[in-house]
């Protein structure tokens, strides 16, 4: 997703030279992502996501509305992404790109539309009360691979979510304080990673005058993964692939760009795959490290209502 | 518990026979007609496209002079891409927000199709208006609208690479089905994907449900087989109103 | 079901194996029969001379493998050194120059193209004309005659009021002075022939119905002039004493008489009814060639003309039939 186009000659010259001799500037093989940190903040569902230097912050949160009409008995979930220029001078306040276009929809697809997360499970009192789940992200910084580390973010925010216990009795809703019990969290049926391609063509006679060249019936002979924003700036298209551990894909797009054979993408897919096998066992770790860290004095235990039962 | 209604839908797809809903066969596209020149008037370029039931008139403007800076390139032509949907186009009659997110996903989807295609830095300083009128909808929504402008971008007579075409494909339990209609779309896993010649090589790929990874391989190659099969039949269209321009040139 | 799998390409341009078991329904089938003779003939002559001129090409369509051949418009080339067609028209060979001729497109502008255009834009020292090319033409300061002789200096007051001679809307003929590296068009209207525009009727066709000839403006039966633009820009106007053809031999010392503040004047003469007719006549007679697709000239123009005269109201030549009609005459005449 070239974002805009500021970027020298020189370094672009640079960049691509680098990667016709197989090298990345970041000194990363093309198909090795970058690592993944992520965190949690003090309160539930807030997850930090650092993928290089980009830094992703999601804030999960719920609030009791009525259903929709005609779907009574599912809860609603929303998503809304905040990329503004405190992420990178090439986003514009109040103004949403083309690319940002494509890529909330993308976290949409990826995120909701995959059902991540079970909707049904979110019903109080069937057409009357059901929990809204609303995943507020920041971008604070840009450097590439934006969808990728908001996803992240975004699953991981949700896992890592609370919501307060609630009893129903009859038409009476009573919600319980976190001190009261002990809060529930979202059902998440599966976790949803997204990975980005970039694809160039360097060909080996592609020199500073590139007006004469007539595009070639040539497929790219360099497919990047998770590449940084310099990348993205110079790659001649790209394609966002989500994939969950149980080898289901849940979007793929490539809208447009240089033509990729069919071949080189079920290549992606795989690596689209180990890459989610990998990130899910990290956000699956970081959840217990957290945990064990909240739960000192087995605070849970204490606080559980079914402790005995 | 599985429905009644539910079991004899999903019958309905794909029966054991072989035969889906609408009595085609797994690998068999819908009725492709189309027409190019329809609107010769009115626009540099024109032509109409039927995919069974979805139905798209397509109109192309230029190369022509840019409105304003914003559409000048110095190194290329800028494409704009503009879909209109109908609100006629669905069994219920909604109104279709023209800023729609969905719509401005397909916009750019389609620009960033054909600029890959499209010769477009033979024309420096101009801008190529593209613009899609979606007349009814039966599934394949996207991948008819970028057969269409293929079509009217070549009446327009801009260069291009080659024919963009583009075609729908589905998952049924382990059998793939080529270009799905609205009732197939719902029901199953899909994707589009949009070739640029009679390549193996993807310009445009689009999945926006669930499919198993093992699936994708079958699923992709139908798909882009059905691409050159559309091709073949536009090729045949331009052809066809090639022929008769050149006849009528004997009066010249 | 046949057996489907994505295998790694072989060369550029792989083939997918299945392709054979695909069915399709067919639009129009008998058109299949052509096409089958028509790749029978790409088969065979693969490596020599595929085509002669005239033939129709689609985009992406391989052209030659030669590479003797200079690549032209509306061809590409790729790392393999054949040449492929990137337009759907017709093959034109110039000596070495292999060329595919769109059969649609705007109007290319050719240096020495006497056309008519509108001014679009009022900038610094230049117009912007739109002549119904991919770009608007520009028009120099210096490159029209201003009130008081041509070999007047353009002076800072002459800049200022550019407006006063033309404004945006306004139509002019002219002719195309030199072309730019991107294609664009710089004219000139240094000739009495050429100016602003006023007594008469814009209509604007194909440009590939226009042919090519040596004079393009005409002087016509029923006191009335024509300007056929190479552009597909028609003017039609009520002659004037120094009409368009008569000016040729203007000398540059009459041209300074002429050259007055008059040819910029706005205002319109009094124009009798009969020549409104005639002008009204000779736009449907136009227009109904157009819809045949003939191309025009002077001689047919006239022809069509004279077949009008039938109908005795200029107006009854909007009817599909009449235009048919007309068409037939002029077609049976040449």
């Amino acid at each position: 997703m070239a974002v805009g186009k500021s970027i020298s000659l020189n370094e672009s010259q640079f960049i691509l030279r680098a990667l016709r001799e197989s090298k990345r500037l970041d000194g990363r093989s093309f198909s090795e992502p970058r690592e993944v940190d992520l965190s949690f903040g003090d309160e539930f569902g807030h997850a930090q996501v650092k993928l290089g230097q980009t830094w992703v912050v999601a804030k999960i949160s719920a609030e009791v509305v009525k259903p929709r009409e005609d779907r009574p008995f599912e809860g609603g979930f929303t998503i809304n992404t905040d990329i503004s220029s405190m992420a990178s001078p090439l986003f514009e306040n109040n103004r949403q790109s083309d690319d940002e276009v494509i890529m909330s929809r993308m976290i949409e697809k990826a995120i909701r539309r995959s059902n991540s997360l079970d909707l049904e499970s979110l019903c109080i009192v069937a057409g009357k009360k059901v929990w809204n789940i609303r995943a507020d992200v920041h971008v604070l910084n840009y450097d590439g691979g934006l969808v990728d580390a908001i996803c992240i973010a975004v699953i991981a925010g949700l896992l890592h979510f609370r919501k307060p216990d609630v009893s129903v009795d009859g038409e009476e809703v009573s919600f319980h304080s976190f001190e009261d019990r002990n809060p529930v969290p979202l059902s998440i049926l599966h976790m949803p990673i997204c990975s980005t391609f970039s694809f160039f063509q360097v060909d080996q006679s592609e020199d500073a005058n590139d007006s004469n060249n007539l595009p070639e019936r040539l497929d790219p002979q360099v497919v990047l993964v998770d590449a940084n924003a310099q990348e993205l700036i110079l790659s001649g298209g790209d394609m966002t692939i989500t994939v969950n551990k149980n080898r289901d894909v849940c979007q793929m797009l490539k809208s447009g760009g240089l033509r990729v054979e069919a071949y080189t993408i079920l290549n992606c897919v795989n690596i689209a795959y180990e890459f989610a096998v990998k990130t899910t066992k990290l956000i699956n770790d970081k959840l217990k490290e957290d945990h064990a860290k909240r739960n000192v004095g087995n605070i849970d235990q204490l606080l559980s209502a079914e402790n005995d039962r | 518990m599985i429905l009644d209604a539910d079991s004899f839908l999903e019958k309905c797809i794909y029966s054991p026979e072989g035969l889906r809903a609408d009595g085609r066969r797994w690998n068999e596209l819908r009725q492709f007609k189309c027409q190019i020149n329809t609107h010769a008037n009115s626009s540099d370029g024109s032509s109409y496209v039927e995919q069974g039931y979805s139905k798209v008139v397509c109109i192309v403007n230029g190369p022509k002079e840019p409105d304003g800076r914003s559409h000048t390139f110095l190194d290329k032509a800028c494409i704009s891409v503009e879909v209109n949907i109908a609100s006629f186009s669905t069994v219920d009659r909604k109104k279709v927000v023209r800023n729609n997110k969905r719509v401005q996903e397909l916009n750019t989807t389609i620009q960033r199709t054909l600029e890959e295609a499209v010769l477009s830095h033979l024309y420096p300083r101009t801008q190529i208006d593209i613009s899609i009128q979606v007349l009814q909808q039966d599934g394949g929504l996207l991948p008819t609208c970028v057969n269409a402008a293929t079509l009217a971008l070549i009446d327009a007579g801009i260069p291009m690479v080659d024919y963009v075409s583009a075609c729908s494909a589905g998952i049924y339990d382990t059998t793939p089905l080529l270009d799905l209609n609205t009732m197939e779309e719902n029901d199953l896993a899909f994707l589009t994907v949009g070739v640029i010649g009679k390549s193996d090589s993807l310009a445009l790929l689009m999945m926006e449900t669930r499919m198993s990874m093992d699936n994708l391989e079958p699923v992709m190659a139908i798909a882009i087989a059905g691409s050159h099969s559309i091709r073949d039949i536009m090729d045949r269209e331009v052809r066809r109103h090639g022929k008769q321009r050149l006849a009528k040139k004997g009066n010249m | 079901m046949g057996v489907i799998s994505i295998t790694v390409p072989q060369g550029a341009r792989a083939e997918v194996a299945n392709e054979e078991d695909l069915i399709y329904e067919d639009a129009d089938s008998d058109s299949d029969v052509e096409m089958r003779e028509f790749n029978d003939n790409e088969e065979e002559n693969i490596g020599g001379s595929l085509y002669v001129a005239n033939d129709l090409v689609t985009p992406g369509e391989l052209v030659t493998e030669e590479t003797v051949w200079m690549r032209g418009h509306g061809t590409y080339t790729t790392v393999n050194d054949k040449t492929y067609s990137s337009v759907a028209g017709t093959i034109t060979k110039v000596n070495k120059l292999l060329s595919v001729t769109p059969i649609r497109g705007r109007y290319s502008p050719e240096i020495g193209d006497h056309i008519v255009g509108r001014i679009t834009e009022v900038g610094q020292k230049r117009w912007k004309v739109d002549i119904g090319a991919k770009q608007d033409a520009v028009l120099m300061l210096g490159s029209i005659n201003l009130p008081g002789g041509i070999l007047r200096r353009k002076s800072e007051s002459d800049e200022l009021q550019m407006r006063q001679f033309l404004k945006e809307g306004d139509l002019l003929n002219a002719e195309v002075q030199a072309l730019f590296s991107d294609g664009a068009a710089s004219l000139h209207t240094r000739s009495l022939r050429y100016g602003k525009l006023r007594n008469g009727y814009f209509l604007s066709i194909p440009a590939s119905l226009v042919i090519r000839q040596k004079n393009h403006v005409y002087r016509l039966p029923g006191n009335v002039d024509l300007i056929l633009g190479v552009n597909g820009y028609v003017w039609l106007s009520k002659r004037t004493s120094t009409g368009p053809s008569g000016a040729d031999n203007v000398t540059i010392t009459r041209l300074e008489e002429e050259a007055g503040l008059e040819i910029y004047s706005d205002k319109n003469e009094e124009i009798p009814g009969s020549i409104r007719e005639a002008i009204a006549r000779y736009s449907n007679c136009i227009r109904a060639l157009v819809y045949k697709e003939v191309g025009i000239n002077e001689s047919r123009l006239i022809t069509a003309y004279e077949a009008s005269l039938v109908y005795e109201n200029a107006g009854e030549l909007v009817d599909n039939e009449v235009k048919d009609a007309i068409a037939a005459e002029v077609i049976a005449e040449s």
